[in-house]
């Protein structure tokens, strides 16, 4: 039977991989459709995309982008989501916290000027990482090991998801100097489905 | 009882207005602080991440305006009926996000010829990219941005247009009319219009 879940994406780990976690963790069946960069344009306009971006998840011929909003969905589904409105909140906060950190580190990426990019990425690396990283820090010392509401949510799976793009931005391994950040990304690695997914997954830049 | 709830940003609507929104049409009780310039060194120190909005609920503070506002939608009833719906109002939350955010991008262009290149696109391609694909959506389903009642997406919708009107002037919105009916209905809500009545007045 065909997968009831289908997600689109580019050849790469991106905003995609948080979801590809979940479905993995949670042992659901999806189809794992990565794009071209020459097909892109073309799919981009078409009817597969809602709003002309990726990720897409595609369940009973329904759409639905954005990657946070597809991760809290699937969180429920597979268990780890909050088990009140408190603990979602909590959830969410910190979610939508590490998104930003991720925004300010794309800013640098996007960022054309030669000069500027030197000035932003120098500002970004000495000031807001260690900034948030040690907030984080503290918070899953707090939290018994975990981001939120002191046990495995969704939260930490997309979290570690993005592990990987901070280490290239950083050029080393981000969480070296950040004990519990470490140990969380040994945890959600090591997982039943996501410890196969990591050792299996293509290859990427990014 | 109800929780005490403190919500603390500048003195602007920015991304606390759509909270206010929320407070004001479950007639909620709430502190509405307001940071001045001069203050806000000091409490940066003490938000959990150094920036606003923060909710302060019975003294426990939560950062991120979206996550603050979807948990208060679940209290108030205006998450949707169900998962699905509470899903959608998420997606497009997130999807107006994004367009915010180039808007963003484009106001804190500081060379002159790439702003004016980024106004550019934004006015030809952006802008008109998302704004004609939410008219859509609105005006296939009965005017209502989820489902088939208000929910916070209609007032973080709401919000945005009355931005969009002070950025590119009243007129902006005509050539959306589902979305204009959407900001009209939101503003005629009478706990809404009693609160825009009632609020400081400010720049953004």
């Amino acid at each position: 039977m065909a997968p009831l879940y289908k997600l689109t994406y580019f050849d790469g780990r991106g905003f995609a991989e948080s979801a590809r976690f979940l479905f993995k963790y949670g042992n659901i069946d999806f189809e794992d459709i990565r794009i071209k960069r020459q097909d892109w344009p073309k799919m981009k306009n078409m009817l597969g995309t809602p709003f002309g971006q990726v990720p897409v998840m595609e369940h009973n011929g329904k759409q639905i982008c954005q990657s946070a909003a597809i991760c809290r969905y699937l969180g429920k589904m597979v268990n780890l989501a909050g088990n009140n409105d408190w603990e979602n909140l909590e959830i969410d906060s910190i979610v939508d916290t590490m998104n930003d950190l991720r925004m300010k580190i794309m800013l640098v990426q996007w960022e054309q000027d030669a000069v500027k990019k030197r000035e932003l990425k120098d500002t970004v690396l000495e000031e807001i990482v260690p900034y948030y990283l040690a907030r984080l820090e503290a918070l899953v010392e707090k939290n018994k090991g975990n981001l939120a509401v002191g046990r495995l949510t969704w939260a930490d799976l997309y979290f570690v998801s993005m592990s990987p793009g901070f280490d290239a931005f950083i050029g080393g391994d981000t969480f070296a100097a950040y004990p519990n950040l470490k140990l969380l990304r040994d945890k959600v690695e090591t997982l039943p489905g996501i410890k196969e997914w990591i050792e299996n997954r293509p290859n990427s830049d990014f | 009882m109800s929780p005490h709830y403190k919500l603390i940003y500048f003195n602007a609507r920015g991304r606390a207005e759509h909270i206010r929104f929320i407070f004001a049409y479950a007639g909620v009780e709430y502190e509405d602080e307001r940071i001045s310039r001069e203050k806000w060194p000091e409490v940066k120190k003490r938000m959990p991440f150094g920036m606003l909005p923060v909710l302060e609920i019975d003294g426990k503070a939560v950062a991120q305006s979206n996550a603050v506002a979807r948990y208060l939608a679940r209290q108030y009833g205006l998450a949707g009926r169900n998962e699905w719906e509470a899903l959608q109002c998420d997606v497009l939350v997130d999807t107006l996000g994004d367009l915010k955010q180039v808007l963003a991008q484009f106001r804190m262009e500081q060379d002159p010829i790439k702003k004016e290149e980024k106004k550019a696109r934004l006015m030809r391609e952006t802008i008109p990219f998302y704004l004609s694909k939410f008219e859509k959506m609105l005006s296939e389903n009965n005017g209502f941005s989820v489902g088939s009642d208000i929910t916070w997406c209609d007032f973080v919708f709401a919000v945005s247009l009355e931005n969009f009107e002070h950025i590119f002037g009243k007129a902006a919105l005509d050539q959306y009319p589902a979305l204009k009916a959407l900001k009209i209905k939101v503003y005629n809500i009478p706990s809404i219009s009693a609160w825009v009545g009632k609020r400081p007045t400010t720049e953004s």
